[in-house]
């Protein structure tokens, strides 16, 4: 059935079936598994785009599911995730590559603790697990340093942007709105109803999904279900250049301790190195500097995996922050996915998703989903499409497919971006996204442009000039990528 | 008295002694060329350089068209003289020599385009 | 639909026709890539030595490389004879190009350059494939980014390289900002220091993290002394600051090794941070055709004809080694037009076996590789400030060339003629700096 009746107001729905706080992964998860309903959906994201927080700040790694306690949603979730992952990349046209990832060790303890891990990992029922020597261990990765290694087939990796972006205009296109730029600051609750102010607007709406990552916890308490300590575990990365993608054919973790992965050398789809993560206990979660201590750490520490690292090969540096849900002992709990009748009827309650919940996400949304459903039984949505179609990269097509698409549309031969060679058909459709975001990053995420050795000295200003000239921009309204994020002052003359 | 100069003439940028007194110059020593003693002469007298920046262009493949002093200003007139640079606005075509300013603030020098701005087809 | 972009609008050139005669070129003798100060010229001399089979592909819409943004005057003293602005110095290689119907395709990306010396390039039009009998690389250089170097600290707008705040400001009409702090004493740097000035900035200071400026002594003077901007030697900047535009940025002093002290800590509140802090030649397809790179330039190991390791690919101008003045650049890739004619006309050059070393107050050396049995220019840089020196290159033990000089600075590139009938056919050239 259909919720209501509703009228446009200012491009506003007067009152919304569900609310989702935060477009991040788990959120746009969320929002397209919502979309299969006959729902009216809004995602309220306080940033200017999808995946500018914990979404596009991590290895983007598809975990095996092995890591976590059995019994434990994390595991559940995540092992449901990784096994569909196959499917789901196909239907987003998103990059993924199940390219396996070893975790070495060296000593007794090492292979004790491997041990544990395979068992642990076979109760949670990640398949693919094996434990292999030396040897076997040096085929699989040349380079690496380490006696032996567990090996997880099932493992991958996926390009973290594109996947929240996918998730995201898959949804979009199923009918959720997106609303960028609008923070969620209160949330009242007024007969069947829940009026939310977000950014200038007030929004009216019957559910409420709490996927805010990072502003988990205020958000859980806006919704009245206080208590939920969040601490932030963030952690820096260093990007490599693509020419030592070659190097690593797959992620290498050292042997975990219970609550941390270790420093690692991941792969990433587009062939570059990330180098990290520290783990760094923090409360501010908009603090995303990267100190000189940590870079050489995480440099120092990553070369005793795989002594490959030299500093010419830096191309960028990043951090992430990870929303870990404490106990009052400060033990670091599972995820947390709640309805408190009692408390916030009609809301549905996300408390300490962090890894992995890029592998989880759908899973997740999925969950959350039926949970709903549970209790409302909506419609399904006849017209719900899960395909989405991504835009078409010159740099990954074959010859004759770069051939076909310069003819048919010039554009994809004049090239933008050389170190990833991006072509202006690309940034053209990355500028009029389905989403609707008109920043720089936006571009860059969508593209790739930007991400290369040269970091933008090429081609920012043409994209700049695109965009300014595409969606009619003065040069002072030109926005990086957040608010405030402006890139120039003006014109010359 | 003693100064040290480098001479910004060319690009060796020689080191310069000068040795004067008041306005007289007594000794000149370090310049690789007679260039060199002259920008110093200068210098200690009436120091000028030349300067480049840009004129708007209406209708152009681009919106700027580069431009420079034809010979050394007063050192001390360089904003004055940016002032009237900012005020042009040139139609394309433009081409590289056109005199953009003639004489400018009656110092000598013209200020002269040093880009081709064709006209933009549309 | 056409083949090749007609709306070439190059910067004064008048269009070519569209050219079935580039259209039918599959093979062709000379494939030159990057139309900019090294490409042209050497386009030019190629032409000149009467090999007309040549073809220069440029990736901009206009040609002239980044001497198109470089505005300033001081191009061409050596050249030319005249002093020049860097849009006019392109011209004069321009003009020649355009007098000698030399034929050229802009809007075109090399995206492949084999060993076999089949080049792959994409425009508008398509993608098409030359199997030329020499290449000529001459792509320039990439400027050092934020992230090689690793500031630490936030990621804000409002942190430029200097060549990019410079395009902005000359070709793009953008104004990046208003309160400047420069990190790097390059020539860029600096002269955009100057440049933002002009233009109604305020540039506070620039900060070099050497005991010495990596720039030129004139520009120090003319860019950096006549406005009032001050430059700290050993000074980086150690934290930025600013979640969305830069707010600040905190600089330290650092001691010999070049590691921040801690204390002397200072901030400087600023709108924009340009970094001048070196650049590298960007040889990416270099490395696609298997050219044996210096680890010491960044670019290819050449012989004195230019050529690379692989046979027939030659490189010049900053694509091979990072050049102070544009004059040398245009000079190095007309010396090496002279090599590749012969070699067209030929069908090899002679070999050079003879290596070029140097002792450790020398940076690097160009070319790499000598015959000895014709006359040489050695380029080279020196590592650290030398006053009252004279550089040296020895054979067995022998000395053969020198030059004299009151001041070798690793700012300027210094040559060294080295005359054939003083070199022996074998034994190292050792070149060495001499107090």
């Amino acid at each position: 059935m259909r919720l209501d009746s509703k009228k446009e107001v200012c491009g506003l729905k007067e009152r919304y079936d569900v609310a989702v706080i935060g477009g991040g992964v788990v959120g746009s998860a969320i929002a397209r598994e919502l979309s299969r309903y006959r729902l009216d959906i809004v995602v309220l994201e306080k940033n200017l785009d999808v995946c500018y927080e914990t979404s596009g700040r991590n290895s983007g790694v598809v975990h095996g599911g092995f890591a976590y306690d059995t019994g434990t949603l994390k595991a559940k979730l995540c092992v449901e995730g990784n096994r569909e992952f196959d499917r789901l990349a196909q239907e987003l046209d998103i990059p993924f590559k199940r390219c396996g990832k070893v975790l070495v060790g060296n000593t007794r303890e090492d292979m004790e603790t491997l041990e544990r891990t395979m068992e642990q990992g076979a109760k949670n029922g990640a398949a693919g697990l094996s434990l292999i020597d030396e040897e076997e261990l040096h085929r699989l990765v040349p380079a690496v340093v380490g006696k032996f290694a567990m090996l997880s087939e099932n493992s991958g990796i996926v390009d973290p942007f594109i996947y929240t972006i996918a998730l995201a205009e898959n949804a979009a296109e199923n009918g959720a709105e997106y609303l960028f730029d609008h923070e969620v600051t209160a949330i009242r609750r007024e007969a069947d109803e829940y009026c939310i102010t977000a950014g200038t607007d007030e929004i009216r709406t019957r559910w409420v999904v709490n996927s805010a990552g990072l502003g988990c916890g205020k958000i859980s308490d806006m919704l009245g279900i206080t208590g939920y300590q969040i601490i932030g575990s963030k952690g820096d990365y260093i990007i490599l250049d693509q020419r030592t993608g070659a190097m690593l054919p797959m992620p290498v973790y050292p042997v975990p301790s219970n609550t941390y992965m270790g420093i690692h050398v991941t792969n990433t789809t587009d062939g570059n190195v990330i180098i990290g993560p520290n783990a760094d206990m923090v409360t501010d979660f908009t603090d995303y500097s990267v100190s000189q201590k940590n870079m050489d750490y995480l440099a120092e520490s990553a070369s005793d995996l795989w002594p490959c690292i030299r500093k010419a090969d830096y191309i960028r540096n990043y951090s992430g922050i990870l929303p870990k849900w404490v106990d009052e002992n400060g033990v670091i709990q599972d995820f947390r996915i709640e309805m408190r009748e009692e408390i916030a009827p009609r809301a549905i309650n996300l408390v300490g998703i962090e890894s992995p919940g890029l592998t989880a996400a759908v899973p997740i949304g999925r969950m959350v989903a039926s949970m709903l459903a549970g209790r409302e039984h909506p419609e399904k949505n006849q017209e719900f499409n899960p395909k989405r179609k991504g835009i078409r990269r010159f740099s990954l097509m074959t010859e004759e497919e770069q051939r076909e698409a310069i003819e048919k549309n010039p554009d994809y031969g004049q090239l933008i971006c050389r170190c990833e060679k991006v072509s202006k058909a690309e940034i053209l459709q990355a500028i009029h996204n389905p989403l609707g975001v008109s920043t720089v990053v936006g571009v860059k995420y969508r593209t790739r442009s930007m991400m290369g050795r040269c970091q933008g000295g090429y081609c920012q200003m043409r994209i700049t000039q695109m965009i300014e000239q595409e969606l009619g921009q003065q040069p002072e309204e030109i926005c990086y990528n957040r608010q405030g994020a402006y890139m120039f002052t003006g014109k010359v003359r | 008295m003693l100064k040290e100069f480098t001479c910004i003439v060319c690009p060796n940028g020689c080191d310069v002694t000068a040795e004067f007194e008041g306005t007289e110059i007594r000794r000149i020593e370090g310049a690789a060329c007679a260039r060199g003693e002259e920008y110093v002469r200068q210098e200690l007298t009436a120091p000028r350089r030349t300067i480049a920046s840009s004129v708007a262009v209406l209708g152009g493949t681009l919106p700027l068209a580069s431009v420079r002093t034809t010979a050394a200003i007063p050192k001390d007139k360089i904003f004055r003289v940016m002032e009237e640079v900012k005020k042009v606005t040139l139609q394309a075509p433009v081409f590289s020599g056109q005199v953009v300013i003639r004489d400018v603030l009656s110092l000598g020098s013209d200020i002269v385009a040093t880009k081709n701005v064709p006209e933009c087809e549309k | 639909m056409e083949t090749f972009d007609r709306t070439r609008e190059v910067e004064g050139i008048r269009e070519i026709e569209e050219t079935d005669e580039i259209e039918k070129m599959q093979e062709i003798d000379v494939l030159v890539v990057g139309g900019g100060p090294a490409g042209l010229a050497a386009a030019v001399k190629l032409y000149e030595k009467g090999i007309t089979s040549v073809l220069i592909v440029e990736r901009e819409k206009t040609m002239g490389g980044i001497l198109r943004q470089c505005i300033h005057d001081g191009f061409g003293l050596t050249r030319f004879k005249e002093t020049l602005s860097g849009p006019e110095y392109a011209q004069r290689f321009i003009d020649a190009v355009e007098e000698l119907h030399i034929p050229y395709i802009t809007n075109a990306a090399v995206t492949e350059i084999t060993e076999d010396k089949v080049v792959t390039v994409v425009t508008r039009g398509g993608i098409r494939k030359w199997r030329a009998r020499a290449v000529i690389l001459t792509m320039g250089c990439r400027e050092r980014t934020r992230g090689v170097l690793g500031i630490p600290g936030e990621r804000p707008t409002g942190v430029f390289t200097a060549g990019v705040a410079q395009a902005y400001i000359n070709l793009y009409n953008r104004m990046p900002g208003k309160e400047v702090v420069i990190l790097g004493s390059g020539d860029i740097g600096m002269i955009m220091a100057r440049r933002m000035t002009l233009e109604g900035a305020h540039v506070q200071a620039v900060f070099e993290i050497l005991p010495i400026p990596s720039g030129l002594p004139r520009n120090i003077q003319q860019c950096l002394n006549d406005y009032d901007i001050p430059l700290y030697l050993s000074h980086t900047v150690t934290e930025i600051t600013g979640k969305s535009r830069l707010e600040s940025v905190t600089v330290s002093e650092v001691d010999e090794s070049l590691k921040p002290i801690p204390g002397t800590e200072k901030v400087y509140p600023c709108d924009t941070l340009i970094l001048s802090v070196g650049l590298i030649p960007e040889n990416e397809l270099s490395l696609d055709a298997s050219v044996v790179l210096d680890g010491r330039t960044k670019g290819a190991v050449v012989d004195e004809n230019f050529q690379t390791s692989q046979e027939g690919i030659f490189a010049a101008g900053n694509v091979l080694h990072v050049h102070d003045l544009v004059d040398f650049v245009s000079m190095e890739a007309e010396k090496l037009a002279e090599g590749a004619a012969r070699y067209v006309c030929d069908g090899k050059l002679q070999a050079c076996r003879i290596p070029v070393t140097a002792d450790e107050n020398i940076n690097h050396t160009i070319p790499q590789k000598v015959s000895g049995t014709q006359d040489v220019k050695l380029a080279m840089r020196v590592r650290k400030q030398f006053k009252d020196v004279t550089i040296v290159v020895r054979q067995n033990g022998e000395t053969i060339a020198s030059r004299k000089m009151k001041k070798a600075i690793p700012a300027e590139m210094i040559q060294i003629p080295v005359k054939a009938e003083r070199m022996k056919r074998d034994g190292a050239l050792e070149v060495c700096v001499e107090c």
